[in-house]
Formats: structure tokens, C-alpha cells, sequence
């Protein structure tokens, strides 16, 4: 058991060293990162030189690289032209408002996914399982950023039970603790709904497979034979063995529901990471680009690790092995 | 001797033929997989036939601005008085083409990668496995915009599309690569390819003779079934403004109603059917995906 978790944390740490260097090589793609300083008449060739040498970049590739590992290493990700501050300070100032949407949209839609996508194999073929499995086809097909845009239009600017951008209301004084919460929720509610529904739409018949698949086998005959009701068999029979294949998939599960909160916030100019990634996009703010993929990718290496832990204690035949 | 040629390539046609009616047998009672192949028949059609149906050109000022959908523009106009339905139906040209040429890519890529961790094993397999690995530990889209943002600075053959294109391949080829090894380890294992390798035949023609032929029905469905994901990445890249912003595909009609506030102004016609022909095609695509693996894997047919 020890030896499977020190392993599995190497197995991290590589993983995370190599997408740092996957990161290094893209951003040295484009060839020279100061050729459109060089362009531009405002800056003179000597600043230019001037900046090449302060970044490290007269030196030799692997000698620039060594230093982009201890630079990251170290939590100096650059510095953001647009915010004029270091792109580890902006990112952490929004960091809370993305963590905040994150951690009950996972929680949610694995719920939801768990609970709709066991009934609904449970029910194979009939109206409930049909509606559900359509319906969660139609969520797959729907880009995430569209959908966000759906709830926008529908629910704040025509039915106006929503505001249309932000986390709080801007300039509002908040007389107690409990009223800034409460407009807090308010702009929360829309974010953190397409998330979730988007995300469970993409596990939902994941776990309804898996479960036919388990309902099919000899064991789950053999408890019926018995006699045991049929909630029993279901929940503690086979839903149990239905979920461990589906506990793999929440890894890549996670990595996908950053994706949706870089469109969902972007959609509701919610003041989060996500945000910050289009802000990045829109003003050519390289670096802020580059140390928000550094912490995001970060998080789904840790996530994967934290989840084959779980494995490893949900899974006997690993635990014993 | 030639005439041996000829009457064996003559089978192979016939057996290929057979085997199309086979597969047609079983897809043809798929309702879902046949509502999907013709809706996207449907979308194919209208792509195809964009400079003939489209009522105005989409990159002309043709009418007022702002106007709601009328009898002169079914669909209404944006903000700079463009036909809103002829960019979308032009639009679907851009995107289908974006989202198939990036799926054969990311399969040829993956392809590659997969033959040859599965057939050359060992260390190769295991380096390249690892590879694949870190590669999926990133946020897929994050990524994507990363390479594209990088990658425009100086386009591909001068242009973005081609850019976008290869940033969105780079982003979708492991799990074909993952599909192809699996395969390439069953076919490795066969009699033939030991018959093969006994009369000498060389690594690459093996690979090239023998591994590739027997993969291609799965390489093809591979490339399948990323259409749909490459279309909703270049939906999603459009909208957040990376892409050629003369070139418009539906993605890109939404981020300019988006930066234009079209959300908040109530301008539905010219948000709405660009995402629902979005949601159609990719909703098409996984309908006939869903079908064909159902073919592949006759143990599903039991599961829906």
C-alpha cells in the first residue's frame, strides 16, 4: 500500500515536470518571444538587448530552460502587462471566485451523475431512461459557452431573475456580512448551474453504461435469486462496482470542467482564473496565459493523484495486490 | 499472374460491398444513428450549396443594421447590417471543414504515435504512453488556446485557419493514439505478421502492408468521432476570439454578438441559431458515431 502511494506520487511529480516542459517548448514556438518589440519604432534596439539579457534569453536553450524550472518552481510566472503586477498575485487574488464554482459543480454533477445515471440504467429502455439519456445527449452536443449564454439571455436579460455580469454588485455598500452573501449567491446561482449541468450531462451516461454493464453479470442474478430487495441490489451491489471505472474518468472529468469555467466565466464576466484566460486572449497578455494554464494544469495533476488514492481504497483487488 | 491480380482486387471489391450492406443492415435499424446521418446529410447539403442558397453575401452590408428578423432577412441583421442567414449558412462551411480537417490530422498523428508504441512495445511504447499521459493531464481547451495563441504569431503557411486547425489536432491526438496502440497490440499478436516476419519482411512493411490495412475500418471511425469535439474546440476558440476574424464561422458570429452585447440587448436572432446549428452538427455526429460503434461492439446493442 505505501509503496503503491509513493509510486503513484512519483508518477505525479513526472507528470508534472513534463507538462511544464511541454509549456517551455510551446512558448519557444514562435521563435523569437521579443520580435514584436523589435517591430515596434517605440522601442529602441538597445532596450530591447537590454530586456533579453534581464529574461535570461541570450543564453543557450537549455540553459533558458533550467531557468524556466527554477523560475516556475519558484512561483515567478512573469509579469502581466495588462494587471502591471506578477501574474502569481493576480492569479491568486482571482483564484477563490474560480475554486468557489469549481468545488460544488464537481461535488454536484458527480452526485447527479451518480444518482440519474443509476436509476436511469436501472430503468434500461423505458420513459424515464430515454428522456434522461436524450437529454444528456443534447447537453453533450450544446457548447458549454452557448449554454451559458442561454441561461444569460433567458434568465437575466428577459426574465431579469439574474444580474448579467459580476460577482457582487458593483459599488454597492453592504450594511452586514449576510447581505454581501446574499448578492453574492445571487450572481452565483446562473455560473455555477451551467457548469454543473454541463458536467453531468458528460458523466451521466458514462455511469449509466457502466451500470448495464454491471447488472448483466452472474452476481447481481444471485442476490436477486435471494430475494434482496431491489434497492439493495442495485445501490449495494451494483452501483458500487459500476463506479469504480467511472472514479478513473473523474480526472479527465475535472480537467474538462476548467475548460467549462474558462467559457462559463467568460460568458457572465465573472471575475475568476477563467476570466482571466480570455482577458489574456483579448490583450495579448502573454504571460498571465501562460501562468494561469501553469496553475490549472497544476491542480488536474493534484486532482489525479488525490483520485488514485481514492481508487486505491475503494478498490480491494489494488489495495491487496 | 495478372490475371490472379485482377480476379483477387475483384473480391476485395465484393467483399467490401458486402461488408458495407452488412454494416448498412445494423445502422439502418439504429433510429437515432438514421435521424443523425440525415440531419447531417442535411448540413452537408446546405454547406455545399452556400453560394446558391444564400440569399445575400454574409461579408456585404446589405441592409440596415440591428433589424429583428423580417421578410427581406429571415433572420435579421448584426450590427453592421450583414444577413445574419447567409452567415450562417455559409458559416457552415467554415466550421465542418475546421472540424473534419482537424480530426483527420489529430488521427494521422495519433495513428502514427499508437502504431508505433503498440508495435515497437517496450521502451518506445512506454516513453510514448507517458507522453500521452501528461498530455491529457492538461485542460484540453487551455491548452489548445495556448498553442493557437502561441502559434499565430507566425501562421502556417501565412494563414490562421491552417494554425487553428493544427492547434486543435495537437490538442485531440491521444486518444486515438491510446485506440490505434490497442489495436496495433491484437493485430501484432496475429499468425500472419509472424509468417510475415519469418520470410523477412522489413519493420516498415509490416506496419505499412499488413498493420495499416487491418486498422483502417477503426482509424476511420476514429476520425469520426472527433469531428464532433474538434468542432465544439473550434466553436469554442472562435468565441473567445482566437481565429481568423475575417473568416466567420459560427463560433466567431457568437463572439461578435458577445463583444457587441448582443446578450444583454435582447438580440436573439443573432446569438441563437448559430449556437443551436452548432448544437445540430455535433448532435448529428455523435448520433452516427453512436451507430457505427454499435456496429463495431454488438455487446452495446444489448446496453441502449
Amino acid at each position: 500500500m505505501k509503496k503503491l502511494l509513493i509510486r503513484r506520487a512519483i508518477t505525479s511529480l513526472i507528470t508534472f515536470f513534463s507538462a511544464i516542459t511541454i509549456v517551455f517548448i510551446i512558448s519557444r514556438l514562435s521563435g523569437d518571444p521579443l520580435a514584436e518589440l523589435l517591430e515596434n519604432p517605440e522601442v529602441s534596439p538597445e532596450t530591447v538587448e537590454a530586456l533579453r539579457r534581464a529574461f535570461g534569453l541570450d543564453k543557450p536553450l537549455h540553459m533558458q530552460y533550467i531557468n524556466f524550472l527554477i523560475a516556475t518552481l519558484s512561483g515567478q510566472l512573469g509579469y502581466s502587462i495588462n494587471y502591471k503586477r506578477p501574474v502569481l498575485d493576480v492569479l491568486i487574488a482571482k483564484l477563490p471566485y474560480t475554486i468557489a464554482l469549481l468545488i460544488p459543480a464537481i461535488t454536484l454533477s458527480n452526485y447527479f451523475a451518480y444518482r440519474l445515471g443509476v436509476e436511469s440504467g436501472w430503468r434500461r429502455g423505458r420513459k424515464f431512461d430515454v428522456l434522461l439519456t436524450s437529454s444528456s445527449l443534447f447537453i453533450r452536443a450544446t457548447p458549454h459557452f452557448w449554454l451559458a449564454i442561454l441561461f444569460l439571455y433567458v434568465f437575466g436579460a428577459v426574465l431579469n431573475w439574474a444580474p448579467l455580469f459580476g460577482a457582487v454588485t458593483p459599488g454597492k455598500v453592504f450594511e452586514s456580512p449576510w447581505e454581501w452573501l446574499l448578492d453574492y449567491l445571487w450572481h452565483y446561482i446562473l455560473p455555477v448551474s451551467v457548469i454543473t449541468i454541463r458536467a453531468t450531462g458528460a458523466m451521466f451516461l458514462y455511469i449509466r453504461n457502466s451500470l448495464v454493464e454491471v447488472l448483466g453479470e452472474d452476481y447481481i442474478m444471485a442476490a436477486m435469486a435471494k430475494g434482496l430487495p431491489d434497492k439493495i441490489v442495485l445501490y449495494k451491489h451494483a452501483a458500487r462496482n459500476a463506479l469504480l471505472p467511472a472514479v478513473t474518468m473523474m480526472g479527465l472529468r475535472y480537467a474538462f470542467i476548467i475548460d467549462g469555467a474558462v467559457l462559463t466565466e467568460t460568458v457572465f464576466s465573472y471575475p475568476g482564473t477563467g476570466r482571466l484566460v480570455f482577458e489574456a486572449i483579448i490583450f495579448r497578455d502573454y504571460y498571465l496565459l501562460q501562468g494561469a494554464i501553469i496553475i490549472l494544469t497544476t491542480s488536474v495533476i493534484l486532482v489525479n493523484f488525490l483520485i488514485d488514492i481514492l481508487y486505491l481504497y475503494l478498490d480491494p483487488r489494488v489495495r491487496y495486490r | 499472374m495478372t490475371q490472379t491480380t485482377v480476379v483477387r482486387t475483384k473480391d476485395r471489391a465484393s467483399r467490401t460491398i458486402e461488408g458495407l450492406r452488412k454494416f448498412w443492415r445494423v445502422f439502418s435499424q439504429n433510429t437515432a444513428a438514421v435521424i443523425g446521418l440525415t440531419m447531417f446529410l442535411i448540413i452537408l447539403t446546405i454547406a455545399i450549396l452556400a453560394p446558391w442558397i444564400a440569399p445575400y453575401d454574409p461579408y456585404e452590408k446589405v441592409g440596415l443594421p440591428m433589424q429583428p428578423p423580417n421578410e427581406a432577412h429571415l433572420l435579421g441583421t448584426n450590427d453592421v447590417g450583414q444577413d445574419i442567414l447567409s452567415e450562417l449558412i455559409y458559416g457552415s462551411r467554415i466550421s465542418l471543414l475546421i472540424g473534419f480537417i482537424a480530426a483527420v490530422v489529430a488521427t494521422l498523428i495519433g495513428t502514427l504515435v499508437g502504431m508505433i508504441a503498440g508495435y515497437y512495445g517496450g521502451l518506445v511504447d512506454e516513453a510514448l504512453m507517458r507522453a500521452t499521459d501528461v498530455w491529457l493531464s492538461f485542460p484540453g481547451l487551455l491548452l489548445t488556446i495556448f498553442l493557437a495563441t502561441v502559434l499565430i504569431k507566425t501562421p502556417i503557411g501565412g494563414k490562421i485557419i491552417y494554425t487553428v486547425i493544427f492547434a486543435i489536432a495537437l490538442n485531440a491526438w491521444p486518444g486515438v493514439a491510446r485506440l490505434v496502440r490497442s489495436v496495433t497490440l491484437k493485430i501484432k499478436e496475429l499468425p500472419y505478421i509472424e509468417a510475415a516476419r519469418a520470410i523477412g519482411a522489413s519493420n516498415r512493411r509490416i506496419l505499412l502492408k499488413h498493420i495499416i490495412p487491418n486498422a483502417t475500418p477503426i482509424i476511420l471511425v476514429a476520425v469520426l468521432t472527433r469531428i464532433d469535439s474538434a468542432m465544439l474546440t473550434e466553436a469554442s476558440l472562435s468565441f473567445l476570439g482566437i481565429g481568423d476574424p475575417t473568416v466567420k464561422s459560427w463560433g466567431m458570429i457568437i463572439h461578435y454578438a458577445m463583444i457587441r452585447n448582443a446578450i444583454v440587448i435582447g438580440m436573439w436572432w443573432w446569438f441563437i441559431p448559430p449556437g443551436l446549428m452548432i448544437s445540430l452538427s455535433v448532435l448529428s455526429i455523435i448520433l452516427i458515431s453512436m451507430g457505427i460503434e454499435e456496429y463495431i461492439n454488438p455487446r452495446l446493442r444489448e446496453s441502449m
